[in-house]
């Protein structure tokens, strides 16, 4: 019984928390991309314009990023500006919560299939590993370990506490710009 | 509670068996067809293989309408195109694609062309684009390796833009898969041996990789299990209708295995090596397998370890002390490998193909990482990773 009068506040926490976590990690993306040449390794690879894209089905929160060259991301909150060229979709909040609350690894989440991808594989592959690498850098080395399929060997601590506060400094700025905007 | 969680999906009909082909004219008839196109290629058609398949047919009455033959071994948007046209002309109402994975392949996205309309197969490309069901669709193996008659993807080669267009729906899954061991009989022995490793390999990264399944579990066993048993046989003895229909069945079970659960390492290699170094996809599993399962064995020790009994049999697997089966079942695999080397030069390094440079290492470590199958892989692979193993294989 309790459970049934909780549950419509379940969902809406489950919801709050994967909105708040999609502004977080577009801000993110964007701000890594500025901060980190391997990340940039990665996305040089995508078309300039390139617009990617997470959400949830079927009209859930989602998260907008582009390519703008050389490997740098933009983050265009939750309204593209046209129709996305790569879109990782969750298939309800319930999966969505259950990777960006790290109960789940993104690749397992892959392999349970709760996800689809709608676009190029190789390119999903690509942001895929710069979601890992992200991840890896902005959380703490316990949490990460439960995010991604394995942590980086070669990351080490000062470079992971420089290039994190770097990451956060940047999303915290980005957040005050929108709201002052 | 545990978070594991798993699908699996698989409506084909298998008809399997002595005078399996046979049984195709009632099959079809219970789906209403009785205008039927085969699509096929020349090599197919050259071995006398469409024979048998006519003259099932025609005994019980049933007219092919159209026979296709000239699909290319990486068959393109135009030739998918131009088959849909003959069959429109034709007024046929059902497909057989008789042939290894480029004939089923083409086969597959000529149904959605000539179940969906248009002319342009690329509007279709990508996942989940079908809704609806399509046309009556029966596939006829005649190699045992790929699987494509229980897979639901098709690739398609755009020659204007010059990429491989997907297709993934499970609209793609043919209606029925007839297995008969009269198709295979007359493969060559470098080619059954190289799809047998296909099969092998599906089978072996479906049951170790990320998304293995209990349900897959169980096929991919059953196929190594088939392979392991029969593939020496079958090189010794090609006539062996019995071993023939083993390694057939086993390469259907396969697929059904690794269509859900997915692959790993070994085909992202794969995938690059065939696309830089244009190499048979069956010879680079065979090549690959025990080097990535090397690389993998402290991932993959148990599940490994398991495959033993099916590789090997029951005494091996209970003589050998747990710990030991993970490298007793690599050893295994390479014991087939040298076996098949031995009987009809298998190469089992990137040196013996004869067909790759050492300077090409560094551009299939690199095209691997963005494979797809990459994704499935039990361990996290970077480029130095794919590098070490390429280089092992090598020599």
């Amino acid at each position: 019984m309790l459970v049934k009068r909780l549950q419509p506040m379940i969902s809406h926490a489950r919801r709050s928390y994967v909105e708040l976590m999609f502004q977080v990690m577009g801000r993110a993306l964007q701000a890594i991309s500025e901060v980190d040449e391997q990340t940039r390794n990665e996305t040089r690879a995508l078309p300039e314009g390139f617009l990617f894209e997470m959400q949830v089905m079927p009209n859930g929160p989602k998260l907008i990023v582009e390519h703008t060259g050389d490997g740098k991301l933009h983050f265009h909150g939750d309204s593209a500006p046209r129709p996305v060229d790569l879109s990782i979709q969750f298939k309800h909040m319930a999966h969505a919560f259950l990777v960006l609350s790290f109960q789940e690894k993104t690749s397992v989440a892959f392999a349970n299939d709760r996800m689809l991808v709608d676009g190029d594989v190789s390119y999903a592959v690509r942001m895929t590993r710069v979601l890992n690498r992200l991840e890896s850098f902005i959380l703490p080395k316990l949490v990460a370990q439960r995010a991604v399929k394995e942590y980086p060997a070669n990351l080490h601590l000062p470079e992971k506490l420089i290039s994190g506060a770097r990451i956060y400094l940047k999303v915290a700025t980005n957040f005050v710009e929108t709201v002052r905007a | 509670m545990t978070n594991k969680y798993y699908e699996f999906f698989c409506p084909v009909k298998v008809i399997a068996g002595k005078a399996a082909l046979e049984h195709i004219p009632f099959e079809l008839t219970g789906l209403a067809a009785k205008r039927p196109m085969i699509v096929t290629d020349k090599g197919v058609r050259a071995a006398g293989l469409l024979d048998p398949v006519i003259a099932a047919c025609e005994e019980s009455g049933l007219e092919i309408v159209s026979i296709y033959d000239d699909v290319p071994p990486d068959s393109s948007t135009t030739v998918v195109r131009d088959i849909a046209t003959v069959y429109r002309k034709e007024k046929c109402d059902s497909i057989i694609a008789v042939g290894g994975g480029s004939a089923i392949d083409t086969g597959k996205a000529v149904n959605i062309l000539v179940s969906e309309g248009g002319d342009d197969i690329a509007k279709y490309s990508g996942a989940g684009i079908l809704k609806h069901p399509l046309k009556p669709f029966f596939v006829v193996p005649t190699t045992a390796g790929t699987g494509s008659e229980v897979t639901s993807v098709a690739v398609i080669t755009d020659e204007k833009k010059g990429v491989k267009l997907p297709f993934t729906s499970s609209f793609l899954l043919p209606n029925a898969a007839i297995i008969d061991p009269r198709m295979t009989l007359t493969l060559p022995p470098h080619i059954t041996a190289a799809t047998a490793m296909d099969a092998m390999t599906h089978a072996v990264e479906a049951f170790t990789c990320m998304a293995k399944n209990p349900l897959s579990d169980a096929y991919a066993t059953a196929a190594i299990k088939k392979v392991s048993q029969s593939l020496l046989s079958v090189m010794d003895n090609p006539k062996d209708e019995n071993g023939r229909l083993e390694l057939a069945q086993a390469s259907t079970m396969a697929g059904i295995a690794f269509s859900n659960s997915m692959v790993g390492l070994v085909h992202s290699l794969g995938h690059a090596t065939g696309a830089i170094c244009h190499l048979p996809h069956g010879l680079c599993m065979s090549l690959y397998l025990p080097y990535v399962l090397e690389f993998n064995i402290e991932s993959i020790r148990e599940p490994l370890g398991e495959l033993l009994l099916y590789l090997e049999g029951p005494e091996v697997y209970s003589a050998t002390p747990a710990a030991r089966r993970a490298e007793a079942s690599i050893s295994a695999i390479r014991k087939l490998r040298d076996a098949l080397h031995k009987r009809c030069e298998l190469p089992r390094t990137l040196k013996e193909t004869g067909k790759v440079l050492e300077s090409q290492l560094e551009a299939i470590a690199e095209m691997a990482l963005d494979d797809g199958s990459i994704m499935f892989n039990p361990r996290e692979v970077t480029k130095e990773d794919a590098l070490s193993v390429l280089r092992r294989a090598w020599a």
